[in-house]
């Protein structure tokens, strides 16, 4: 139960309401059970992804890396308490006149990059990143805010992050036309900022060629 | 004093806190907790090592719910919100680090629940202070024992992002 919560977003894991918490708005994610499936199954593979999103949350935080504040983590039911960002997507912004400049583009897409070498430094690969996934903060003028760690986990696998990157590309050039440009300069400043970012591109060219799945013939 | 509801759990009543300072009857109040004194309802906090209010209520929040469902690690509701303030899992460490000691001389007082007036009452009758703002706390942070008991990362130096990490680590605690 969830008091004076608005409901603001809905997917098909977690619902996502807004709620005062501590004297602060917040954010509260709650992953709901799921009626097929086996309810100790359930339960266990539910709790065990609200604190397997907890824990990519805070560590990237550790890593300083934009990202939420958690301010608890609730198992019994399923709940992240975590900072509320005042802000717009990244997808909305680009959509605006501001957004449309070759300035803004260049600036976000160096804050995408950087973030994202950042965050696959520390092995943590997202595996949903698209442009409603980023925000941006209004306190400190537009930097790029990473959210949903619903899918995240933390792999060491180059294959991992190469696919990151591809659902991004793929996300961008699906809902936002003509952003090739964006996308390169995303990519030169997460080369720049990321460890083992050569290989991790050179792979992406190879998943560029077969798709997201890795094909399991032969 | 303050009071602030828990909005995620209002059937347990109101955060209820106050601060004091020059306290003088630390030694006391220390062994009163030792003895397990009933008549010690609430929980004492070392001032220096609070860098918000933000941060109490988070502790007492998660004691409120912990206590709800049975899960609490201590014995009581007002341990259990100081042992939530720490990062550690080790219990005498953290009630030695984030409670009171015998040379304490500013303190906060948390009580969660209850009728205000009869608390704020209780508290100033068993501590000897001076009873005054939240607004003072800035000047009694500790950050050396803050940085160094919450691990903070020497790059940041913001109040905000420090403030942030520390919550962070009373959140993941149990879940780490």
């Amino acid at each position: 139960m969830i008091y004076n919560a608005q409901l603001i977003k809905q997917g098909a894991e977690a619902k996502v309401y807004l709620a005062p918490f501590c004297q602060r708005q917040a954010i509260i994610k709650e992953r709901f059970t799921k009626a097929y499936r086996h309810p100790t199954l359930d339960k266990k593979l539910t709790s065990r992804r609200v604190v397997q999103e907890a824990r990519c949350l805070s560590r990237c935080q550790r890593a300083r890396i934009d990202t939420p504040t958690v301010y608890m983590v609730d198992t019994e039911n399923y709940l992240i308490y975590m900072e509320y960002i005042e802000g717009c997507s990244v997808r909305e912004y680009l959509v605006t006149p501001e957004g449309q400049t070759e300035a803004a583009q260049t600036k976000v897409a160096q804050d995408i990059g950087r973030a994202l070498g950042l965050m696959h430094n520390i092995d943590v690969v997202h595996g949903d990143l698209t442009t409603s996934n980023l925000l941006m903060r209004n306190e400190t003028g537009g930097s790029v805010v990473l959210i949903d760690f619903g899918l995240s986990y933390v792999s060491q696998l180059i294959e991992d992050k190469a696919v990151d990157l591809y659902v991004l590309e793929r996300a961008f050039s699906s809902t936002h036309p003509n952003t090739e440009v964006m996308f390169e300069q995303i990519l030169k400043a997460y080369g720049e900022s990321g460890k083992a970012s050569k290989q991790i591109l050179k792979k992406l060219e190879d998943v560029r060629m077969r798709g997201r799945k890795r094909s399991m013939l032969g | 004093m303050e009071s602030y509801p828990i909005d995620s759990l209002p059937t347990s009543g109101d955060i209820h806190m106050a601060c004091f300072t020059a306290v003088k009857n630390a030694p006391d109040l220390k062994e009163k907790l030792q003895n397990q004194d009933k008549s010690l309802t609430f929980a004492m906090v070392e001032s220096n090592l609070i860098m918000d209010v933000f941060q109490l209520l988070v502790a007492a929040t998660k004691a409120a719910h912990d206590n709800k469902t049975g899960k609490l690690a201590t014995q009581t509701v007002s341990s259990e919100i100081i042992y939530n303030l720490s990062p550690s899992k080790n219990i005498a460490e953290s009630l030695k680090r984030f409670g009171i000691k015998e040379d304490t001389t500013s303190l906060i007082a948390v009580k969660i629940g209850g009728n205000p007036d009869e608390i704020m009452e209780e508290m100033s009758r068993t501590v000897s202070g001076n009873l005054v703002s939240f607004s003072k706390l800035d000047q009694e942070r500790d950050m050396t024992k803050l940085r160094q008991y919450y691990k903070i990362d020497p790059k940041v130096t913001e109040d905000k992002e420090i403030l942030n990490w520390i919550i962070g680590a009373i959140a993941m605690k149990n879940v780490q």
